[in-house]
């Protein structure tokens, strides 16, 4: 075991070096021109090219991405190009917002979405079980904007029982983390239903019923355990998308959080902040990876890693 | 020692306070500045450095932090603000006679020496965004602690337009800069307090400003909300007083909320579609000719933007210098079909590009010219592009048609001619080239607005003549605004400016 | 076929998509109205029992074109596209994630983590790389939508062939002397079908919705050509005054999503070795 998470470390580190790189690369190869994004449209070419000297893009690639790599062991990840302040600032300005819309959607999936494909499962065939199927039908192909401006006409507007947008309070978090949570929490109960119905068909579960175990009790106590393997798959990755791929609830709610500023930064050729946000979120992925992993054997003792 | 100095300050502020309600006036002004005016803009704002961008949003938001030398009117005057006066001595030389007694936000006076470091900081600083508009200055020299002289290299008449949007900076600022725009000080009517990048910006009432009775709020802050089902909800829902860029179609949806009032008025801008001259379609005059008869402006005026929308009569909108009717354009597809017929072109597919998300109904009217330009034979095929790619795909020269719009950032239209109507500008872009423009433009340059508004009407005249660029309408700004709000001005420039509002 | 016929679930399904297939491969026999030109004057009609016009029975769009003749024109392209973008991801999500399953080790660890470095990269990140290497065409596209979705089945296949693996009866078929290849067959594959049909049928919606996303990339479709996913794109801010335009093409989504829910779920009920029994 200590020598898989020794493994597991090493090769975290050169996954991370690896993306530094690739970002590097791609940002400076695909076409774009960061001192023709923040020169108003026509500037004339002298200008556009003595901005770029200064932003350090005429030197090669490897001497740039050396001087990169310099600075990041320093803890310096250069100046936006946009905003003309530290990269690090202006991406952990968003690091609150970012988390506690996260956060909350993950809990609302775990809670309603298990819940959802619990009963469902249970009551296969009942009317429960299609409004679950109705309801996950309806997470998986609302678009979230769709979702989103229409929870804030009804709620912000109409009702004027939350916020419209905006990052402050507990009210304001309400509408984008239901927008948010829809798709992963029809995703998850019907992940849960399936692999619940499968595991109740199973000899142990049977036998626990004919022993006389009460319904609820080999529900909770065994084929929810075991159907705990793809969900937790499942959330390991949507936590990923709910960090850094939550772009068009972001920008409905005026949320200031990560996704939106990493997909502006990508269309004005910041750079550095879209290295800065890359980076970081790829340490996280793979530490998320990481733990999934290890609650894998956790959870099922039959997986063990060599 | 500590402990007395602290009491004998409380009193005296204790003491100011009781003097202040006795005194009539002061207590009046006073009492008239209240309350906290929240405005959604839909651009985000992107440094506070005013010499450092050319953003719209960014202009509206540091025009209440930092003076400039001059502010243009909304009927396109110029007039003093931290200038008291100026005039051209000479075709290269302009004085400026400056206020006295305003002081910065940390109690700075603001003098000659402001605007000597602000000028040759925007001009040596090739960092800087705004400076390679500034390099034509040749010198700045301070005359006596209230007089400026600005010389330049060639004439430089727009300089007093290109100062509206340059905010004079303290000579402190000068070596600790990114100290100084971590918490800036200006002369402004507002004290800058915090700024969340893409989010928000806080300020604070300067209850010392120079102008007497503003501003007229405590408070005012300015979010940022790019989407504008988002702004507009924000205002139904009474969270914010006031939104800009509104579209057409959402007016009347704003119109039926209680409490709001939408406001439009003839931006300074104008669209422009510009044709690639180097390509085939664009290189032949007949071409843009037939391009040109077979767009129906007035229907994308009256069916696409609702009305919200003006007529082009000549390449730059009423109201500024050069401005002239050279009558509209007509509509008359048989007239484009025997143009092509005589050419004789029998296919041709013009490559119409557009920048994502940039104006206004801009897929709708893509859409629309193509369908209108399919009728006389021409096929249109749309790329709708991020922006940074189809800046490079027009650097580059693969396009035939470039859907764009062009403010008149400083109330001037030098700028636009320059970069586009010169050699050395328009390279890059559209390869425009003509001698007799370029000749003209460099002879408009002067400060003597009789002798720029002949040249100008001259260069369109030929430009009306050859269309380079079709030019469908002149844009039209609307904003929404609650109506507690008092005094709110909509700007032509798309500008939001708070300093004389007042709130119910 | 018979026992396939018992299962409503798999014939509602069927049915649903069928027809909506059917319908939009015969888009030009069912509907006159042209869905590309602009028809000024009757911009934003609401749908026929909503107050608007007989002739346009799901109201118009923003350029006054029939929504219906849009959405079934519209339906031959996001249908091909989202089908074969989520057939490819689950095709390759599956071999990639049962080989690191199986052969583990070195594999393992260098499918895993090239996994995590991709999910690091948003999507517009890696599509605008894509477009940068091999320019954009519909396959480039489908190659984006599929990057974007294999890592889902992969880590999830991994994660069941783990389980799986260890079990008594898929060891006793090993030492029975099953080929590899058998055991994949016969006992994991079945085994890991639920969740992978589940993630399949969810992700069309999802894909069609990426696929609007990246038409300014060049990728994908650009106006006026109709397709589900621009149609959402161009009814977005309309939505506060012409909620239809939008609503339409989304509940045609909901429609095929809930036809491959149906689908999914019957065919897994069908296959699952245990509950056939």
């Amino acid at each position: 075991m200590r020598s898989y998470l020794v493994t597991r470390i090493w090769q975290s580190a050169v996954t991370l070096v690896g993306v530094s790189i690739l970002v590097f690369v791609i940002l400076r190869v695909v076409p774009g021109d960061p001192a023709k994004m923040l020169l108003p449209e026509g500037a004339p070419q002298s200008a556009v090219d003595e901005l770029n000297r200064h932003l350090g893009l005429r030197e090669p690639l490897w001497v740039q991405y050396g001087i990169f790599l310099r600075s990041v062991v320093r803890g310096d990840f250069g100046q936006s190009f946009q905003y003309r302040s530290p990269a690090l600032r202006v991406v952990v300005e968003r690091v609150p917002a970012t988390i506690q819309l996260a956060l909350t959607a993950m809990a609302l999936t775990v809670l309603v979405g298990v819940s959802i494909g619990i009963v469902a499962a249970v009551r296969q065939g009942s009317a429960y079980d299609y409004a679950g199927t109705v309801l996950a039908v309806l997470g998986q192909s609302l678009p979230n904007f769709w979702l989103g401006i229409m929870l804030m006409l009804l709620f912000g507007v109409t009702l004027r029982w939350l916020p419209t947008s905006g990052f402050h309070g507990w009210q304001s978090l309400v509408l984008p983390s239901v927008t948010l949570a829809a798709f992963p929490t029809a995703l998850v109960a019907r992940l849960t239903r399936s692999s619940l119905l499968e595991i109740l068909g199973q000899e142990y579960i049977r036998t626990g019923r004919a022993k006389g175990l009460g319904e609820p009790r080999v529900v909770l106590r065994h084929a929810l355990k075991n159907a705990t393997i793809p969900l937790l798959t499942v959330l390991g990755l949507q936590i990923g998308t709910l960090l850094g791929g939550a772009v068009i609830t972001e920008s409905i709610f005026a949320w200031p959080g990560m996704g939106k500023l990493v997909v502006d930064a990508i269309f004005f050729r910041d750079f550095p902040v879209v290295q800065t946000i890359l980076i970081l979120s790829a340490t996280i992925f793979v530490v998320i990876n990481l733990l999934v992993d290890l609650l894998y054997t956790v959870i099922d003792p039959r997986i063990r890693y060599g | 020692m500590e402990k007395p100095r602290l009491s004998r300050r409380r009193f005296l502020l204790g003491s100011g306070a009781v003097l202040g309600v006795a005194a009539g006036p002061r207590a009046a002004r006073a009492q008239a500045r209240r309350g906290h005016i929240i405005a959604g803009l839909s651009e985000r704002m992107l440094t506070l450095d005013p010499a450092n961008h050319y953003s719209i949003s960014s202009t509206s938001v540091l025009r209440h932090v930092y003076d400039p030398l001059l502010d243009v009117t909304n009927d396109d005057k110029f007039v003093p603000a931290l200038a008291e006066s100026w005039k051209p001595v000479n075709n290269t030389t302009w004085r400026f006679t400056l206020r006295k007694g305003v002081r910065f936000h940390d109690g700075t006076p603001f003098t000659a020496d402001s605007v000597l470091f602000t000028l040759k900081r925007v001009r040596d600083n090739t960092k800087l965004i705004k400076s390679f508009v500034y390099q034509d200055l040749e010198d700045v020299r301070k005359d006596d602690d209230y007089t400026v002289t600005v010389t330049t290299k060639r004439p430089f008449g727009s300089l007093p337009a290109h100062l509206t949007m340059l905010g004079m900076l303290p000579p402190g600022a000068a070596g600790n800069e990114d100290a100084f725009f971590g918490k800036p000080v200006g002369t402004g009517p507002f004290r800058f307090v915090s700024w969340t990048h893409g989010d928000h910006v806080d300020l604070e009432a300067n209850a010392k400003y120079w102008k007497p009775a503003l501003p007229k709020v405590e408070k005012l802050t300015v979010r940022f909300i790019p989407e504008l089902s988002t702004r507009a909800a924000a205002l139904r829902a009474a969270e914010i007083h006031v939104i800009d860029r509104v579209w057409p179609d959402m007016v009347s949806t704003l119109r039926a909320t209680p409490g709001i009032k939408v406001l439009d008025t003839p931006a300074v801008e104008a669209q422009r579609w510009h044709f690639q001259l180097a390509r085939e379609a664009g290189k032949d005059p007949r071409i843009r000719k037939a391009v040109s008869l077979a767009i129906d402006r007035n229907t994308i005026i009256k069916e696409l933007l609702l009305g919200y929308a003006r007529p082009v009569v000549s390449p730059i909108p009423p109201g500024l210098i050069g401005h002239t009717n050279l009558g509209q354009k007509p509509y008359d597809p048989d007239k484009a079909r025997a143009i092509l017929k005589q050419a004789g072109y029998q296919t041709l597919t013009l490559d119409f590009v557009l920048m994502k998300d940039l104006y206004p109904k801009q897929l709708e009217i893509a859409q629309a010219v193509a369908a209108m330009l399919s009728e006389v034979g021409i096929k249109v095929s749309i790329r709708n592009l991020e922006i940074a790619t189809a800046r490079e795909q027009r650097t580059a020269g693969n396009y035939d048609l470039f859907f764009s719009g062009w403010a008149h950032m400083p109330h001037d239209p030098d700028w636009y001619f320059g970069q586009w109507f010169t050699r050395a500008g328009a390279e890059k872009l559209t390869r425009f080239s003509d001698p007799r423009v370029e000749q003209l433009i460099a002879e408009g340059r002067v400060p003597d607005p009789k002798v720029r508004q002949q040249k100008y009407e001259e260069i369109e005249k030929i430009l009306w003549e050859e269309e380079p660029e079709i030019w469908p309408y002149y844009s039209v700004a609307i904003y929404a605004i609650s109506d507690k709000l008092r005094n709110f001005e909509a700007r032509r420039d798309y500008y939001v400016l708070l300093h004389e509002v007042g709130i119910a | 076929m018979s026992r396939l016929l018992r299962q409503p679930m798999i014939v509602a399904g069927g049915v649903l998509l069928v027809a909506v297939i059917v319908a939009s491969a015969a888009a030009p026999w069912l509907v006159a109205a042209d869905p590309i030109k602009p028809v000024f004057g009757q911009r934003l009609q609401p749908p026929r029992g909503l107050g608007g016009a007989a002739g346009h029975p799901l109201g118009t769009d923003n350029l006054g074109r029939d929504i219906l003749a849009r959405l079934l024109y519209g339906g031959r392209i996001s249908l091909v596209l989202a089908a074969s973008a989520v057939a490819l991801a689950a095709g390759a999500g599956v071999v990639i994630g049962l080989a690191a399953g199986l052969v583990g080790g070195r594999l393992d660890a260098l499918v895993m983590r090239l996994a995590d470095v991709q999910l690091a990269f948003p999507v517009i990140m890696l599509a605008i790389a894509i477009v940068a290497v091999v320019g954009t065409s519909p396959a480039a596209l489908v190659s984006v939508l599929a990057l974007s979705g294999w890592v889902l089945y992969a880590r999830t296949v991994r994660a069941a062939v783990l389980t799986i693996r260890r079990l008594d009866y898929v060891e006793a078929a090993r030492t029975l002397g099953a080929g590899d290849l058998r055991v994949v067959a016969v006992h994991i594959l079945p085994n890991t079908l639920a969740p992978i049909l589940v993630l399949g049928s969810s992700q069309f919606a999802t894909m069609v919705l990426l696929e609007s996303g990246l038409s300014f990339l060049g990728l994908g479709l650009q106006p006026p050509q109709p397709s589900w996913g621009l149609m959402l794109a161009e009814g977005r801010d309309y939505l506060s005054n012409a909620w239809w335009l939008a609503t339409v093409p989304g509940i045609a989504i909901s429609l095929v999503v809930l036809g491959a829910n149906l689908l999914g779920d019957g065919l897994r009920d069908l296959l699952d070795p245990r509950l056939r029994q």
